[in-house]
């Protein structure tokens, strides 16, 4: 289907271009008498034809066509194919050769572009490796450490001693987890393109689903909801909002020292829904609140904070999740202190039957 | 100790492992296959009560196995999948399993829904006739009057509301797909169903007086479907 539309577009823009360059060449002929302009007003066109269709077919197609057209109308004798004068099959070939050197060229040109964001992907994900291996270490090590404790010394330990080191091992793990999770998130995304399954989602559901899994880790933690009362339905990957939200809140958790309350809104403003995420913890240094949704793609080879990029990547997850959205998420200190985020997403369109 | 007989078909040796401590000290008999093919063989000559089934097996894919057990037996069939896979969770119960667990999970989570599910057997085998009330927290369904109550006081459901209610209640502690509720309270589906069916579950909520982060009667499965709580896990 897909195809088929595309093929239709790039056709439908070829005959366009065509036939302007033909008006153009008529007016041209007319009013001017200079039929010398007409074979570059010609080649214009077929260059532009290449410029913005996909692959070589249509710029040959339209080079062809346009050898035709010259040699029909605007070469002697008048509206008549006439190939047996050498010169029009010469200035033909000529045509041809052109048309078919800046095909190549504007196509080999795009075929670059593509590279060239193909291997900046590559490299981010390079990035993105090399972060998350070195943050995995730690709990790694943490865990493997307990587990050979266990094991080589369980005589030796006492009960609170073994308990500890089980906690120790449970703790680490459910951070694993949540790591894994974003990581997850990200190839979720990353597997074809930007490309993702959208389904209507109920917004009270959506928020039930992020509260309760944030209940599981701080429990203690009360979150203020507002949301509208009407039933309210939107087009996502339910998945990955719920990842965004998540840690969203987590991050204030985390970071957002001396905070106290977390308010978590949702408002509808003409065809969009906003989610907002607002903590009056101590928010965020100004140098940091610009890169703060790359920070994590873009660390420099060499030795990584731990502490403090270990929820770099939560938030490079949520920034690439609302893109696929084709959204963005912003974050804004608050001047009742504390910060903001806030993104949003596109309704549906109507209520569908 | 209770006498039920669960097999794993899972090809993770360590999850095995602390598997069958956490069944064998709590009183089941568990036994282990690593392949779709051992597990249908010990399916046969074992006769299970349960079976825990790996969705990422190594020769055959889960689902195969459930449509294939499906067609001779109706044993429980407890389903582990990856999170961010509804769609298979989907398929899975809509081939006949009756709950999933998702990865990674606790061991006090995976041995609650072994629990429901092994009760929600016995009752079903019971037919539904034998109940005449659903009781959970304050909420008391009596399905005879066709009467939902929350704390002494009458919930005034519409027909369809009700309906949603008492199909998830009877099916206490599973997990119902959209797509199954809607066939059980319509009988038919078109393409808006299972909007309405939300729209439906949200009044149902909003005259339980519940709001998102505190719904304990009827729970969220994202993207999958809903499930009546289970009380008594």
């Amino acid at each position: 289907m897909n195809k088929y539309y595309k093929c239709v577009k790039n056709t439908f823009r070829m005959l366009v271009i065509l036939c302007i360059a033909f008006v153009i060449s008529l007016i041209v002929e007319k009013f001017l008498g200079a039929s010398t302009l007409i074979p570059a007003i010609m080649a214009l066109a077929i260059f532009m034809i290449s410029r913005i269709t996909d692959g070589f077919l249509y710029g040959i197609i339209a080079s062809v066509l346009s050898v035709l057209l010259l040699n029909f109308a605007f070469m002697l004798p008048y509206f008549a194919f006439n190939f047996s004068i050498s010169e029009n099959i010469i200035s033909a070939v000529i045509m041809l050769v052109i048309t078919i050197m800046t095909s190549t060229l504007t196509t080999q040109l795009k075929w670059q572009e593509k590279i060239r964001t193909e291997s900046e992907k590559e490299k981010m994900r390079g990035n993105l490796l090399r972060a998350v291996s070195h943050d995995l270490r730690t709990p790694l090590t943490a865990i493997y450490g307990s587990g050979s404790t266990i094991m080589e010394n369980y005589k030796q330990l006492s009960e609170e001693q073994l308990l500890q080191l089980a906690k120790g091992i449970c703790t680490d793990s459910q951070w694993l987890m949540r790591m894994v999770e974003n990581i997850l998130s990200i190839t979720r995304i990353d597997n074809e393109g930007v490309k993702i399954t959208k389904t209507s989602t109920v917004l009270e559901e959506l928020i039930d689903s992020v509260l309760i899994r944030f209940k599981k880790t701080y429990p203690d933690q009360k979150i203020i909801v507002d949301i509208p009362q009407e039933f309210i339905s939107i087009p996502m990957d339910a998945v990955l909002i719920e990842q965004v939200l998540v840690n969203i809140l987590e991050n204030a958790m985390q970071h957002a020292t001396g905070m106290t309350e977390i308010k978590l809104s949702v408002y509808v403003m003409g065809d969009k829904a906003v989610f907002e995420i607002k903590d009056n913890g101590c928010g965020i240094e100004k140098e940091r609140l610009k890169g703060l949704f790359k920070d994590y793609f873009e660390i420099k080879e060499g030795p990584i904070d731990n502490q403090k990029k270990s929820m770099g990547i939560g938030l490079a997850v949520c920034a690439s999740i609302i893109k696929a959205h084709n959204g963005v998420i912003t974050a804004s200190n608050r001047k009742e202190g504390g910060c903001c985020f806030r993104f949003a997403l596109d309704m549906e369109r109507n209520e569908d039957e | 100790m209770n006498s039920y007989k669960i097999l794993m078909i899972e090809d993770e040796e360590n999850i095995c492992n602390f598997m069958k401590m956490t069944f064998e000290t709590n009183g089941y008999q568990i036994l282990f296959a690593n392949t779709g093919k051992n597990g249908m063989t010990m399916f046969s000559s074992h006769h299970p009560n349960l079976l825990i089934l790996d969705l990422g097996l190594p020769d055959v894919d889960g689902l195969e196995i459930i449509k294939e057990i499906r067609q001779k037996s109706e044993v429980p069939i407890i389903v582990l999948s990856a999170r961010t896979d509804e769609k298979d969770k989907v398929e899975a119960l809509d081939l006949g399993a009756n709950d999933y667990v998702t990865k990674p999970f606790g061991t006090s989570e995976l041995l609650a829904r072994v629990r429901a599910t092994l009760r929600n057997c016995r009752i079903q085998e019971g037919g539904v006739g034998t109940r005449e009330k659903f009781c959970l927290y304050d909420m008391v369904i009596q399905y005879e009057a066709r009467k939902v109550s929350i704390a002494g006081k009458e919930v005034r459901l519409t027909q369809t509301e009700y309906n949603i209610v008492e199909v998830l209640a009877l099916h206490a502690g599973k997990v119902l797909t959209y797509a199954e509720i809607v066939k059980k309270v319509w009988g038919y589906s078109d393409s808006g169903s299972v909007k309405k069916l939300q729209v439906n579950m949200a009044n149902i909520r909003k005259k339980f007086g519940e709001k998102p982060g505190e719904y304990h009667y009827i729970l969220n499965e994202l993207g999958v479907g809903y499930r009546m709580n289970d009380d008594k896990w």
